[in-house]
């Protein structure tokens, strides 16, 4: 347990002076990296966790950027006062469109989350309502100002997204040890004995899609912030594939498998971008062989981390 | 008044009527056993009081409160726990996880606890946790602690899955054929323990069993169920010596369940 805390605070130290080491390209790439991480982390709450085969999480995270960026550009409004609308709107819509759905089996649950995706990103190219910007989306977003200082410097989005990285560890941390994180993990093994010992599972379900959600929906605001702009691609059912991918090659319910997965699915691919094309041959049969090798993740998740205290007298 | 009532409960599946008009009644403090062949309809019996299944006609009572179509996790906040004839742990998690299930519907935590804590959020985490240590040492499993529930040992699963249901303090607990698959010293310890759950935790016991001697010793009362309906009910001595009981088992003759 000691060990753990020193391997991240090593692992936060890293993050801290990372930026100074880094040129401006590659800074872009570590912002990205910790918002991706974010989103594939609120994506392990409900794939993870909860084992549900939510394929479209992409439109949460856009749900959160198309808000900061049509409050901002649109309406005027401040971007840290955009960041309850960018939480609240994805997390409603997290439960009103997981609550048709919550109880299919996990290929159908994957399918209608597909549909969901589709059907946003359509939305948006079809600029609905007239505010979203059609196909090449909304540019000019401002950055976030506070106090006077504004987050304009590359660095301090940085350490934006850095932030972000950190409340979302805090939220896992959290779930993991209390009542309703591991009624996402017994629902996930047995439904029906869950029920019986007097979880309400689809309650946790819809929990599980809220909170999902939220985060991803306030990584959307570090994104919308980090390009300045928003356009539909960034949202589309790809990209919820990556999200889903990561998880999965990562290690589901692990954090350390999903910041592992992150880096492979992403930073990796733009280390190698010499190679062009040639790199994805490479990533595609490194997939399948993690998944045959490897079938619970890069770093697997472990259970029976039980609180020290049950042992001592 | 009775702790548990069926009224002419029927449970259909297509053209099977599994339970057909079925009515019991257990007192608070009994143990009470259903016994009957296989596929007379004992598990659906169960998993109609349980609500995992609706019935299609009659009522069920608990403590005065009717229950009938309820879902089974209001069912189980209610008070009635049961186990199942297949063990179903969560079998990837470890031992004391799965004890900790049953401490979900005592916990005083809400769903915004899971985001952030609060110290009254972090002293009901330890109590429970405290809880299932003792419900631990109870079965003895303190040494499988941390271990994955499924590469446990038979014996060892029936009894985190007891573990589990008890830790839910239920005033009613339903064991499905707890016995089966037990060798002889793990019965004597399911007999000692079904009577400890019953004298020292005062908790009323209803179970389904197979094994004859087991149900013999240990029950009350008893209703025999054949092709969904209750062909006898009594005292074990009556029930043994009821030839209607003995017809039914021996027009099946002795298969071994599952
Ligand atoms: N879910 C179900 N669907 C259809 N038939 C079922 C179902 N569950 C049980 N049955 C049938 O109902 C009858 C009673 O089964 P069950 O309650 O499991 O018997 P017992 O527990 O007494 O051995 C059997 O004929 C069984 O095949
Ligand atoms: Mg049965």
């Amino acid at each position: 347990m000691n060990k753990k805390y020193l391997y991240y605070g090593l692992f936060f130290i890293v993050l801290i002076v990372l930026p100074f080491f880094l040129s401006s390209r590659w800074v872009s790439v570590a912002i990205t990296f910790l918002i991706y991480s974010t989103v594939a982390l609120s994506q392990d709450i409900v794939l993870g966790r909860a084992g549900m085969f939510n394929m479209g999480h992409a439109l949460f995270f856009g749900l959160g950027a198309y808000s900061t960026a049509v409050l901002n550009t649109v309406y005027g409004v401040p971007i840290l006062l955009t960041i309850p609308v960018a939480i609240i709107l994805p997390l409603v819509f997290g439960i009103l469109l997981a609550a048709p759905i919550v109880h299919l089996r996990g290929d159908y649950l994957l399918v209608t989350t597909i549909g969901f995706n589709i059907v946003f990103t359509q939305a948006l190219k079809n600029n609905i309502f007239g505010i979203t910007g059609g196909p090449n989306g909304i540019f000019g977003i401002d950055v976030p100002k506070i106090f006077g200082y504004s987050f304009s410097s590359q660095t301090s989005i940085y350490f934006m997204a850095f932030g972000l990285l950190l409340l979302t560890l805090f939220i896992i941390r959290n779930l993991e040890t209390s009542k309703a994180g591991r009624a996402l993990h017994y629902l996930n093994e047995d439904s029906l004995a869950s029920e019986c010992i007097g979880i309400n599972t689809r309650f946790y379900r819809l929990f599980a899609f809220g909170l999902s959600a939220a985060i991803a929906g306030l990584a959307g605001v570090v994104f919308a912030v980090q390009f300045s702009a928003v356009s539909p691609e960034a949202f589309n059912f790809l990209q919820s594939v990556l999200f889903f991918t990561i998880v999965l090659v990562g290690g589901p319910s692990s954090i350390e498998g999903v910041l592992l997965g992150t880096f492979f699915m992403f930073v990796l691919p733009e280390i190698f971008r010499q190679f062009a094309e040639a790199r994805y041959l490479i990533f595609g049969i490194a997939m399948i062989l993690i998944m045959i090798w490897r079938p619970k993740g890069i770093w697997p998740a472990k259970f029976g981390r039980i609180p020290k205290y049950m042992f001592k007298e | 008044m009775a702790l548990l009532e069926l009224r002419d409960v029927t449970k259909i599946f297509g053209g099977l009527t599994a339970v057909d008009s079925l009515s019991i009644s257990i007192e608070k403090g009994q143990v009470y056993g259903v016994i009957g062949p296989n596929g007379a309809g004992k598990t659906t019996v169960f998993n109609c009081i349980t609500g995992v299944y609706t019935p299609e006609g009659g009522k069920i009572i608990f403590d005065g409160k009717d229950i009938t179509g309820l879902s089974s996790h209001a069912i189980a906040n209610l008070g009635i726990v049961r186990t199942f004839q297949t063990i179903r742990l969560f079998g990837e998690m470890s031992v004391a996880e799965n004890i900790m299930s049953g401490r979900h519907s005592k916990s005083r935590q809400h769903w915004w606890h899971g985001i952030f804590h609060t110290p009254g959020s972090n002293k009901d985490e330890k109590e429970n946790w405290l809880k299932v240590r003792e419900y631990m040492e109870l079965f003895g499993l303190m040494d499988y602690a941390t271990l994955p529930a499924a590469s446990q040992p038979y014996g060892i699963q029936r009894k985190i899955e007891m573990a589990r249901a008890l830790a839910t303090e239920p005033e009613l607990l339903i064991l499905d054929e707890p016995a089966a698959g037990l060798n002889d010293k793990e019965r004597l310890e399911l007999v000692d323990t079904i009577r400890k759950v019953r004298d020292e935790m005062g908790i009323t016991v209803l179970l389904i069993e197979h094994n004859m001697d087991l149900v013999m010793s240990l029950t009350e009362y008893i209703s025999v169920l054949s092709f969904g309906k209750k062909i006898a009910e009594g005292l074990p001595d009556e029930i043994q010596n009821n030839p209607k009981v003995i017809e039914a088992y021996l027009g099946r003759e002795e298969d071994d369940d599952e």
